[in-house]
């Protein structure tokens, strides 16, 4: 049963928290909507695993990064949507310089490499 | 009951529904058939238990929850199994409830901190010589201790003392007891009177004034706890001693103490005070300086002993030095017992949590296809092991309960069995101590039996579970592995403690069949001590006791009364050296040190002692009369082998050569056999009986041998007495037979202990392995119904079936027969005559083991052999 989960393509540790945050800068949003988002916006290249999804979100809502209420939907359903905090705010910015860093010394890395193949 | 995660709980299965829900409708939008999106959809979310279940984890109070979840679920599971649970329950209760009965004991008698400051440092000091062994230290020989030694920075002088207490204080008259100390004695312990002063250093100088301090106990009982007590005065043997304060309450003795002293009123009253060679009832307590150690007093002692030694040969002559931690002098003779009977029921605490253990095993057997079931639905393989882990704590919980209910039985139990002055003042109750070990020896059995399913489910396969039903040889075989080896540990850990306790048996079966040299049937005993005020000299406590002797010989039903100062096996005694005429002068420690007697006429024949040849004294053995003494056998054979003894002649004390005053010979007119005088298990010694009329003495004990029955006689007795003299006191009544078995009592007690705890792990083992056998011959009914189709007898599945418990049996008893090997060693020193490894006693154990064992797997056998080979095949 654990080997179901291990052979999917896993997130980096924090950047679900990342992806989870930047997707409700553009509003409050349900878990469903939030994976949904995640996957059109990657091109569904990146899909969110329920089982890392909602515990994630507890996590966050714990932390007060992001805050939960609840919200009667289109078709009178009540969902439980997230929204940004203050201090989520704060913490995305700060994932997100982390991110980009992480992500331009990788690509250094790759691109040395590139041209050492090269020559 | 409604809990605050509840709502969380409703609202996180809400989420998930709509996220479901959503995910469908979105589904149907596309143009999915309604069913087929709702399934589509439930299938994309994956395992909404496990989603929920990791979702929850993130929760921070989410372990209260799981517990208080875990908790009911597993109470719920034991109530479903009452019998299992019942027998669990009790099991662990009765292992528990022992092991915290036996570690009050060890804590109070070795654990509990002694109320003095800084115990540790403390030390307890005696002379020794090598023809008692330890002995009192004489005051002179302290006096140069404390000047020479610098090992100590305090060291203390203290010498018991008994009083007569009679007046308008107390209804009868009474013999109290205490110590007289040196003044430093209290502020050293760390000791600081209830009420009053401590003692002056004045007061240990002879001549002072007549002080003491009362006992917290005396204080209540006899001043009413008057606060205003100091001042006051109390008259003891007829002298009058100002009351200078009261001892706290928790003050903890070697000795009963009524009332304490400075050493200055012993000093005066004492000229024996005053003789080196003079050794009463006395020991030293130290305080180690700073920076010294044991080893270094113990060193810089000894020297100080041996040039003692040289320096007085004649009163220290081969005398050395004792020194011990106090804790050792207060835990005594019980040190082995108690840690003996500690190691014992650890051992059947192991037992029960083997047990227990196999009974889970067993269980979870049973319940594989449930806890299948629960993991399909998503809880998760560590959410299971603790919730098995947490049922084993609700057992672990309700037994240690009902534990410390037979614990709180047994201590009532055993201190009601047990001689109260054995236990030098330790308070043993159920304490935080105790209660804190039982705690841990619960979550530890809870820990060991929780983790054998535990473990064995961390390992299963779920899916297999589920198609074969959880009923296959392959899910048995290593769990049959491992209840043979805990059914083995069982029988070894019931071995070892059988055998522990049939050396106790055969033990306490040769020290009772030991002939003490008396027939205690039938005779009372009671002491009186005269004081010197009243009885100044030797006509007048000669006069009484005649008086005495008359009185009680005239009472109806009385058929002898006798009077001797030391009776055997009650402690009290009295030595001296003595000189046999014409035997060559040997060294002064090396001269006869005979237990010494002062009898009256009926003594011999009184206490049922043997007269072997010769005669016993009469009346005409007076003051006038020739000077004449028995001597007992032991005696005899040494100093007059192949001889008649009867004629011989010896002295007190040592012949002087150079003495111009003759020697006072004293002419043997008979011999008496041995007695015990220091407990049955002891070798006996020299003795010496002299007549009273020619050795008075103010403190004897009064035989009384009758038909009547001990309260009555001892009333009468207390007539007669009172009629003699209305201040007498009378005390320390009891029966010969009460004596003579009071010896026995700790030797008895450590027997019945460890009786029960072995036929408790004998009936825990059986349980353990007929579980097994049992277990196993209905897996294998299918087997066996093959095997009998295809042939097999009756008899060679009675075989088969015997054959596996009789691995487990024999491999158990080998295992035990090694561990007991080394173990029993341990109590050799709890052994009268039986060696530690003695073989009778091995191999009776193990045959009982043996049978027990075939009794136990011949009931499951009997079952086998029974199977219809047409239902077993039937029976997948």
């Amino acid at each position: 049963m654990k080997e179901r989960y291990r052979n999917r393509i896993e997130l980096l540790q924090g950047t679900l928290d990342l992806l989870l945050l930047q997707t409700l800068r553009w509003g409050p949003q349900h878990g469903y909507g939030i994976s949904r988002a995640i996957q059109s916006q990657s091109g569904d290249v990146l899909q969110v695993d329920t089982g890392s999804l909602y515990p994630a979100l507890h996590r966050l809502e714990r932390k007060k990064w992001i805050a939960a209420d609840w919200k009667t939907s289109e078709n009178k359903q009540r969902v439980r949507v997230y929204r940004l905090t203050a201090k989520g705010r704060t913490q995305l910015a700060d994932e997100r310089s982390r991110w980009e860093q992480l992500s331009c010394a990788i690509a250094g890395i790759l691109n040395a490499a590139k041209k050492e193949f090269e020559t | 009951m409604k809990w605050p995660w509840r709502k969380r709980y409703d609202e996180l299965d809400e989420e998930i529904r709509a996220h479901i829900e959503m995910s469908a409708h979105e589904r149907e939008e596309r143009g999915e058939l309604a069913e087929e999106a709702r399934a589509a959809a439930r299938r994309e979310f994956g395992n909404v238990g496990l989603v929920k279940e990791t979702t929850r984890d993130t929760w921070s109070y989410v372990w209260i929850e799981r517990l208080w979840q875990d908790v009911r679920y597993g109470a719920r599971m034991l109530r479903k199994s009452p019998g299992f649970t019942a027998i669990a329950v009790l099991t662990l209760a009765l292992g528990i409830g022992a092991n915290t009965a036996i570690f009050s004991f060890v804590y109070g008698v070795l654990l509990a901190p002694l109320p003095y400051h800084d115990a540790s440092r403390l030390v307890v000091l005696n002379e020794t010589t090598p023809r008692v062994g330890t002995v009192s230290v004489s005051y002179p020989n302290f006096i140069d201790w404390r000047s020479q030694s610098r090992s100590f920075s305090q060291i203390a002088y203290i010498e018991q003392v008994s009083f007569n207490l009679a007046g308008a204080s107390v209804s009868r008259p009474e013999n109290i007891q205490g110590d007289s100390v040196t003044p430093n004695f209290l502020s050293m312990m760390g000791v600081r009177p209830f009420l009053g002063r401590d003692f002056e250093p004045a007061e240990g100088n002879s001549g002072t004034q007549r002080v003491l301090l009362l006992g917290y106990q005396l204080w209540q009982s006899h001043f009413f706890a008057d606060p205003n007590v100091v001042g006051r005065s109390i008259t003891l043997d007829g002298n009058d001693f100002v009351i200078i304060g009261v001892l706290p309450p928790d003050y903890r003795s070697l000795d009963r103490i009524d009332v304490m002293l400075p050493i200055g009123v012993w000093t005066t009253n004492n000229p024996s005070a005053a003789r080196r060679g003079d050794r009463g009832d006395s020991t030293v307590v130290a305080r180690l300086a700073q920076g010294t150690s044991l080893a270094q007093a113990r060193a810089e002692m000894e020297g100080i002993a041996a040039s003692l030694a040289r320096g007085y040969p004649e009163e220290n002559d081969q005398f050395g030095v004792q020194l011990r931690p106090i804790r050792d002098a207060f835990a005594g003779n019980l040190r082995t017992e108690i840690l003996v009977l500690f190691a014992a029921v650890m051992f059947v605490l192991l037992i029960a949590s083997a047990n227990v253990a196999n009974l889970f095993l067993v269980r979870g057997a049973a319940r594989t296809k449930e806890i299948a079931l629960r993991m399909a639905f998503g809880a998760s393989r560590s959410r299971i092991i603790r919730q098995l882990l947490t049922e084993s704590f609700v057992l672990a919980f309700l037994g240690g309960t009902l534990g410390i209910g037979f614990a709180l039985a047994g201590i009532r139990l055993i201190t009601r069995l047990i001689r109260q002055d054995t236990l030098v003042g330790a308070s043993i109750g159920l304490n935080g101590a105790a209660l804190l070990f039982t705690a841990g020896v619960v979550v530890l059995a809870a820990f060991v039996f929780g983790m054998a399913p535990a473990v064995h489910w961390a390992k299963r396969d779920v899916q297999g579970e589920l198609k074969e039903g959880g009923r296959t040889a392959s899910v048995g075989a290593a769990q049959n592995r491992l209840r043979g080896i805990l059914a083995v540990a069982e029988i070894s850990l019931a071995l070892v403690l059988l055998a522990g306790a049939g050396l106790m048996l055969k033990s306490l079966y040769r020290l009772i069949n030991v002939n003490p040299g008396i027939q205690p049937d039938r005779v009372l005993t009671m002491e009186m001590y005269l004081s010197s005020q009243r009885y100044s000299h030797d006509p007048a406590v000669l006069n009484f006791w005649r008086q005495i002797l008359d009185g009680v010989r005239a009472l109806p039903g009385v058929e002898s009364a006798a009077l001797g100062n030391h009776i055997p096996l009650t402690g009290r005694h009295g030595r001296t050296d003595i000189t046999i005429e014409g035997m060559a002068l040997p060294k002064p420690g090396s001269f006869p040190h005979p237990d010494i007697h002062t009898v009256s006429p009926d003594y011999v024949r009184t206490l049922g002692m043997v007269l072997e040849r010769g005669r016993t004294f009469t009346e005409a053995d007076n003051d006038t009369a020739p000077l004449v003494a028995l001597v007992n056998d032991k005696l005899a054979r040494q100093y007059w082998p192949n001889e008649d003894p009867i004629g011989k002649r010896f002295m007190w004390g040592r012949f002087n050569p150079a003495s111009k005053t003759p020697p006072k010979w004293i002419t043997v007119v008979g011999v008496v056999g041995d007695t015990k005088m220091y407990g049955l298990a002891n070798p006996s010694r020299l003795e010496v009986y002299a007549p009273l009329q020619q050795d008075a003495d103010d403190d004897m004990d009064l035989l009384v041998k009758s038909q009547l029955d001990a309260s009555a006689l001892t009333s009468e007795i207390r007539g007669v007495v009172a009629a003699v003299d209305k201040d007498q006191p009378i005390f320390a009544i009891a029966t010969m037979n009460k004596i003579v078995s009071d010896g026995v009592a700790a030797p008895r007690l450590t027997l019945v202990l460890l009786g029960l705890f072995s036929a408790l792990a004998l009936i825990l083992a059986a349980i353990g392995i007929y579980g097994v056998i049992s277990y196993s011959v209905a897996q294998r009914t299918h087997e066996i119904g093959v095997r009998m189709t295809l042939g097999a007898q009756r008899l060679d599945i009675l075989r088969m079936v015997l054959g596996q418990g009789g691995k487990i049996a024999l491999v158990g008893i080998v295992v035990g027969i090694v561990a007991a090997f080394g173990l029993t060693r341990l109590m050799s020193g709890l052994l009268f005559s039986v060696s530690a490894g003695d073989p009778e006693t091995f191999a009776a154990v193990a045959g009982l083991l043996v049978l027990v064992a075939i009794f136990a797997c011949y009931i499951p056998a009997r079952r086998a052999i029974r199977v219809d080979p047409m239902i077993a095949l039937r029976y997948e």
